[in-house]
């Protein structure tokens, strides 16, 4: 997001509706206050735009180039993921699970969303994370996740160098995983999380078992997390487009 | 994209608050799929929903449902937010009458929503549980602004909105009813509660000794 100096009327009006507070004031030419936006935050979520509060309609989004588009991309639920075609984020993860299949009987998801809620994540951090989970070894990430798309190693969770800087609101790095394997991955991103410059929220999907169980969240509880009592729950209404297996 | 996922605050908060909504899979059925969308926000809005909207139009604050409605396209995820158990639970009902084929989700306590199902006669797909915010927690607010911002998954609502919301209903320029509104407006989606954004800035204002008449 950039700021039109010569329509800027400094009324401030903006400042709180900026996701990263990265708006703040300078004086222009004139000696007039008018708004500028640290682009370096800034990560093109448009919220400030689309809020219509700008008196001066000051307030633009130039189209941006390689690699600083990868900002609005996961930031600006109005742009689609051009790998998946899914707008936000871009994973559908466990919401189409009854049609797709993606998490089995004996499986769990496991995500990390890098940078919610609301500080950002820096591909950086991202990419240390991703790593810290492949080093554990034979751990596919989602292909269909375009976190997933931006890695030129999915087997070490390397992401392209290009990237690296650049800034986004949040970003999922997503996995299936054996139930069995649930521990070791809460375990290393218990000791990462240590290590890097923003917070992730955690995320755990399990296909709902025979007796109406989730043996993922017992297997967390076991670790000594506390799950939270809301969640999600797709409630099976989807057809499906695969042969639903029968629970070993 | 668990945009719905990891709502925070107390479980008596978040009693009355679920978001029920649908989505088609990619390359698998979504062909056709905006007429199953568009009936699925045409059965919610039936139930008095607190809040509806789809990502790529917004929320009914700040366009008219009708608009939500009319432009569900196959890329949609449509959305609508309960402040009652029976009305989610009439409204499940009905979708699952309809028999669209295409996926339903909903967002509440696991608890809650088991017995809705139940009542509904759905049973249980999958479900995803949130294991906390975890890394650099010191880089965020009190939980009590986390408790209006989460309720937006794509972060749209920022943590200064929130604060001067508080700061304008203290200095009478907002009513709570405004403010909460004001709150909801950035979440495209349309799945923040202002029902439920009301009763925190109550619950905060009161905590202040603030009167609002």
């Amino acid at each position: 997001m950039k700021v039109d100096e010569t329509k800027c009327v400094g009324c401030g009006r903006c400042v709180v509706y900026c996701t990263m507070g990265a708006i703040g004031f300078s004086r222009d030419k004139f000696g007039r206050p008018c708004a500028s936006v640290n682009q370096d935050e800034c990560v093109d979520c448009g919220v400030c735009y689309r809020a219509d509060i700008c008196t001066g309609k000051a307030l633009y989004e130039p189209k941006p180039e390689w690699p600083r588009s990868v900002r609005g991309t996961f930031s600006n639920p109005l742009v689609e993921h051009k790998e998946t075609r899914v707008p936000g984020r871009g994973t559908e993860e466990m919401k189409t699970n009854d049609i797709t299949g993606r998490f089995k009987f004996g499986e769990a998801g496991m995500a990390i969303e890098m940078g919610r809620p609301g500080t950002g994540a820096r591909f950086t951090d991202i990419e240390k994370v991703a790593m810290a989970i492949a080093s554990l070894g034979g751990i596919v990430f989602e292909p269909q996740n375009p976190i997933t798309g931006l890695m030129i190693d999915k087997t070490a969770g390397r992401m392209n160098p290009e990237v690296l800087n650049e800034k986004v609101l949040s970003a999922i790095i997503e996995m299936t995983v054996p139930l069995k394997r649930v521990p070791e991955i809460i375990d290393v991103v218990k000791k990462i999380t240590k290590d890097i410059s923003t917070v992730c929220s955690f995320d755990l999907t399990c296909k709902v078992h025979e007796g109406d169980t989730t043996p993922a969240f017992d297997y967390a509880s076991k670790a000594g997390l506390m799950l939270t009592p809301n969640g999600k729950t797709n409630v099976g209404l989807g057809r499906p487009f695969f042969v639903e297996e029968e629970q070993r | 994209m668990s945009h719905t996922l990891h709502r925070r605050g107390a479980p008596g908060s978040l009693k009355n608050d679920f978001v029920l909504f649908a989505m088609s899979a990619k390359k698998i059925n979504e062909a056709g799929s905006s007429v199953k969308l568009k009936r699925f926000l045409e059965i919610v809005s039936k139930y008095g929903p607190v809040n509806m909207g789809d990502m790529k139009t917004g929320n009914r604050f700040i366009t008219s449902p009708e608009t939500i409605l009319g432009n569900a396209q196959d890329t949609s995820i449509v959305h609508g937010v309960f402040d009652n158990r029976e009305s989610l639970i009439r409204a499940l009902k009905e979708v699952k009458e309809a028999d669209l084929g295409i996926s339903v989700i909903i967002s509440g306590l696991f608890d809650d929503v088991r017995e809705c199902c139940q009542q509904a006669g759905v049973k249980r797909h999958t479900c995803e549980t949130s294991l906390g915010i975890w890394g650099k927690r010191e880089r965020l607010p009190d939980e009590e602004i986390l408790n209006f911002t989460t309720m937006c998954g794509h972060g749209q609502v920022p943590f200064n909105l929130v604060k001067k919301m508080i700061s304008d209903i203290k200095d009478g320029r907002r009513t709570v009813q405004e403010a909460a509104e004001e709150l909801a407006k950035p979440c495209q989606c349309g799945i923040f509660n202002p029902k439920r954004a009301a009763a925190m800035l109550d619950e905060i204002l009161c905590l202040w000794g603030v009167r609002v008449s």
